[in-house]
């Protein structure tokens, strides 16, 4: 099927694969010195991990309709959490893991209510919830940094298996566990169905409420996993984390519906994402670009990943109906074949 | 035709000749000539299909119509320049957050003084000014969705007449009057007259002829793209008007022996909605069912009730003989009935999904296997069975149902329950914006799967339909069902005749109830 693999190769489909190939020629030129290091490409596996798996679980609730803006302070929440538990409280490893899940799910299943039950717009509710989160960010920490989270905690962010750290491994556990609930599962249609038409999926019996509860608390849960594994690795509780974790996810989770899914949110192309721009990013760090590179990147693609998706629809659209045309006017035979060989 | 209220110098405000307009495969108007003179009020009737919108849109600019049209508007013929159309549709573009003055205030161009403090005082006693110009009292600072419907519409026609320099413009009012009672109507129609009094013409549509005979001057009635009539007040009669409206053909029904009826599928009492006062309903096994009326009759909120998706609630329901709680959508399939919407984009389907994905939410749970894994293999063979049972075109499972025509949108909407094999399958409008070709297709799977045994209730605005393809069909008109006809009866012009009704009936409050069957479709009404 050459049409098929042709489709699949198509810039539409994997641009951000082309986009990184040419900026790694670039860089690869620009500042071969340091761009070709492996250890370059090492700490950028490693430092993208959190943000990569934050972007997973975000992908989870917009899918479901549901946009969670209190994402980036789950994670300072998390990340302060088991600080707290495993130093102030004393707890024992596994349950202040156990614990912290817990929580980030709480704080999920009350934005789930808010938007739910309340029919508080998931834009203000969640954030609302971040300001909240905020305040109880200082409040557990008194805004001052948890020290001491013991080396078997730092374990989680540091261990290496084949030269990377554990959480990109994480990462990859968690991504195949998302990927395969929404897109190889009855639950998962179900929650795309519900983000692509609220109503249609209620009344085609979809529960659309459990629905968005469900994945608002599995968003926060994922949500505090990495916070976690962001104090894991830099061996302190930081109450100030969060907040910067927010646009990041928010760009790789719709540049990575504009990759393989044809405008879907989806795992895989979330994934890549992050690591493009992770990668424009450190390459334009290392040929001596400003401090504010970072934000200006994150926030020019996530412009242009969702002005891209929208001119992507209407353009597919409007093909559409220029086939449909050309079908009616041609006999249906002649247009039969325009429309096939078009599509 | 009618220009007996023009004099010499009092050219008309607008003159339509020989205006057609054709879309592929159908002529929605073919020639058609009207003029609209100074202070007329003109009603436009014609039933479901008969190339009033069509009109409205033409006039509109929505759409262009074939060559050799002529549209023209008149000079007001005081050196005032010329005359505009205005147009209120039955939504009437009003922002209900904002206050009257605020809404008047929308359509005017600010100018250099977009800036400068908006002029409240003065503005306030304006809008009163010209919503009292209208005959009615209205609290100008409240938001205009704490107002009445009627209220509304005269804020709305008030709006446009705000921003007429002159007086001679014709104002087009498409159904204004479908969401509006006895007392309402009343107000609304004082405004209306004063508009024309002030020497607008006014096109004004509606399906409620009672309305028409008390308002306009002049009735002009289309069927099929063609206008049949045009004739000035005093010139006809209710029954005249249904008469045109229907036309005469009454096509011999077909001799069918009606089948003998199945066991009761559904059987509901009760039900009550916004728009329904009150309604009862037996659908039987292997029967199709219509229920027929025009818009604001009730018919639209029949369906959605009996699935537990619209605002309305049953007292009682009893489904294959099993008695239940009034349903909400999950308990409604999981007890046999499927429910196809009027509103395909926003109630029917999941557009951006693909047509395989669609066809198979409602009913997944044969698709799963270990550990909720969907079995793809066994979906996409399934899928293709039934796109090729419904004959999808073109027949490609993955594409996504926005890009299909809607005729085969709704093919897909139709095979995604006709697959969970429902005892009753509820539909609205089922050939709403579904091409010629796809509305014959349609039919045929509504007949087979009533000969497989479902019960079929279809609601629709088009007559034509109904009396194609039911076994019977309920009339409603005013949220109350006012006539019954069964197959050996069952004509496209008395269904229309029944559910415009009598002039009295529809405007009386206690005069309505009226259940018991008609057995001759020309005696339904007789109160002209």
């Amino acid at each position: 099927m050459p049409e098929r693999i042709a489709r699949a190769l198509s810039f539409r489909n994997i641009s951000a694969l082309y986009i990184f190939v040419v900026m790694f020629i670039v860089f690869s030129i620009w500042v071969p010195d340091t761009f070709l290091q492996w250890n370059t490409w090492k700490a950028l596996f490693d430092s993208q991990a959190v943000t990569a798996i934050l972007a997973i679980g975000l992908v989870i609730s917009i899918t479901a309709g549901a946009f969670d803006l209190a994402i980036g302070t789950e994670l300072g929440f998390g990340a302060i959490v088991v600080a707290w538990f495993l130093v102030d409280k004393g707890v024992g490893l596994v349950p202040a893991i156990v614990f912290t899940l817990l929580a980030g799910g709480l704080v999920g299943l009350v934005n789930g209510l808010l938007v739910t039950k309340a029919k508080i717009d998931s834009f203000i509710a969640t954030l609302g919830m971040s300001s909240v989160l905020l305040a109880a960010i200082a409040w557990v920490s008194s805004s001052q940094q948890i020290l001491g989270v013991g080396s078997s905690f730092e374990d989680l962010g540091t261990a290496e298996i084949f030269g990377l750290t554990l959480p990109v491994f994480l990462m990859l556990a968690v991504g195949l566990v998302v990927w395969y609930v929404l897109e190889k599962t009855a639950l998962g249609r179900r929650v795309y169905a519900t983000g692509g038409n609220i109503e249609a999926a209620r009344l085609a019996g979809v529960r659309v409420s459990a629905v968005i509860i469900g994945s608002l608390v599995s968003c926060g849960v994922i949500a505090v996993f990495a916070g976690m594994l962001e104090t894991a690795s830099i061996g302190s509780g930081d109450p100030t984390v969060g907040p910067s974790y927010l646009l990041p996810a928010f760009s790789a989770a719709f540049l990575g519906s504009t990759q393989f899914r044809g405008g879907r949110f989806n795992v895989w192309g979330t994934i890549v994402a992050v690591y493009v721009l992770a990668t424009g990013v450190k390459g334009l760090q290392l040929a001596g670009a400003p401090i504010w590179i970072p934000n200006l990147f994150n926030g020019a693609a996530l412009l242009l990943a969702v002005g891209l998706a929208k001119y992507e629809a209407t353009a597919t659209r409007a093909g559409a109906i220029r086939r449909l045309l050309r079908f009616d006017r041609n006999r249906p035979d002649g247009g039969r074949s325009a429309a096939e060989g078009a599509s | 035709m009618g220009r007996q209220r023009l004099t010499q110098q009092n050219q008309p405000l607008l003159s339509v000749r020989g205006l057609s307009k054709t879309f592929p495969g159908l002529k929605a108007l073919d020639d058609v000539s009207l003029e609209v003179g100074s202070g007329e009020i003109i009603a436009l009737v014609g039933q479901n299909g008969s190339g009033k919108s069509t009109l409205v849109k033409v006039l509109a600019g929505v759409h262009q119509p074939d060559p050799g049209a002529e549209i023209a508007l008149g000079e007001s013929g005081d050196g005032e320049g010329q005359a505009g159309l205005h147009f209120i549709h039955q939504d009437l573009g009003l922002v209900g957050t904002l206050s009257t003055i605020e809404n008047f205030d929308l359509g005017r161009s600010l100018g250099r003084s977009a800036l400068m403090p908006a002029p409240v005082r003065a503005e306030a006693k304006r809008a009163q000014e010209l919503v009292a110009g209208f005959g009615a009292e209205i609290d100008v600072r409240a938001p205009v969705e704490k107002l009445s419907a009627a209220e509304r519409a005269i804020v709305a026609i008030a709006r446009a007449l705000d921003g007429w320099e002159h007086p001679r413009n014709v104002l087009v009012l498409d159904e204004p009057t479908a969401s509006l009672h006895g007392e309402e109507v009343d107000k609304l129609f004082v405004a209306v007259r004063r508009v024309a009094e002030r020497g607008a013409g006014v096109i004004f549509i509606s399906h409620r002829l009672d309305e028409v005979i008390e308002l306009a001057d002049r009735v002009v009635c289309l069927r099929d793209g063609k206008l049949i009539a045009d004739v000035p007040r005093g010139g006809y009669d209710h029954d005249d008007l249904v008469e045109l409206i229907a036309g005469e053909a009454l096509t011999a029904a077909e001799e069918v022996a009606p089948r003998a009826p199945g066991k009761p599928v559904l059987r509901a009492r009760g039900i009550r909605a916004p728009t329904i006062a009150e309604l009862d309903l037996e659908l039987h096994e292997g029967e199709i069912l219509g229920v027929s009326g025009v818009l604001g009759s009730g018919r639209e909120e029949v369906a959605a009730t009996l699935f537990g998706a619209g605002l309305g609630e049953v007292d009682e329901l009893e489904i294959d003989g099993v008695a239940t709680r009034a349903l909400d959508p999950r308990r409604a399939i999981a007890a046999g009935v499927a429910y196809v919407p009027g509103d395909r984009h926003r109630e029917g389907a999941v557009m951006k999904m693909t047509a395989r994905e669609n066809m198979t939410l409602p009913r997944l749970r044969g698709l799963r296997r270990f550990g909720g894994r969907l079995d793809g293999r066994a979906e996409r063979q399934e899928v293709d069975g039934w796109i090729d049972r419904v004959a999808v075109r073109p027949a490609e499972p993955e594409r996504a149902l926005e890009l299909f025509s809607g005729g085969n949108q709704q093919k897909v909407v139709l095979a995604k329950w006709l697959r969970n094999e429902p005892k009753a399958l509820l539909m609205d409008e089922p050939t709403q914006g579904v091409d010629v070709g796809a509305k014959a297709g349609i039919f045929e799977l509504i007949a087979h799967a009533a000969a497989a045994g479902a019960g079929v209730l279809v609601c629709s605005s088009d007559a034509k339909e109904l009396a194609l393809i039911c076994d019977r069909v309920l009339v409603m008109r005013d949220g109350y069902v006012v006539g019954e006809m069964s197959k050996s009866n069952l004509s496209e012009a008395g269904l229309v005749r029944a559910g415009l009704g009598g002039g009295v009936a529809s405007k009386n409050g206690g005069a309505r109830v009226d259940q018991k069957p008609e057995t001759e479709p020309e005696g339904v009404q007789n109160n002209a």
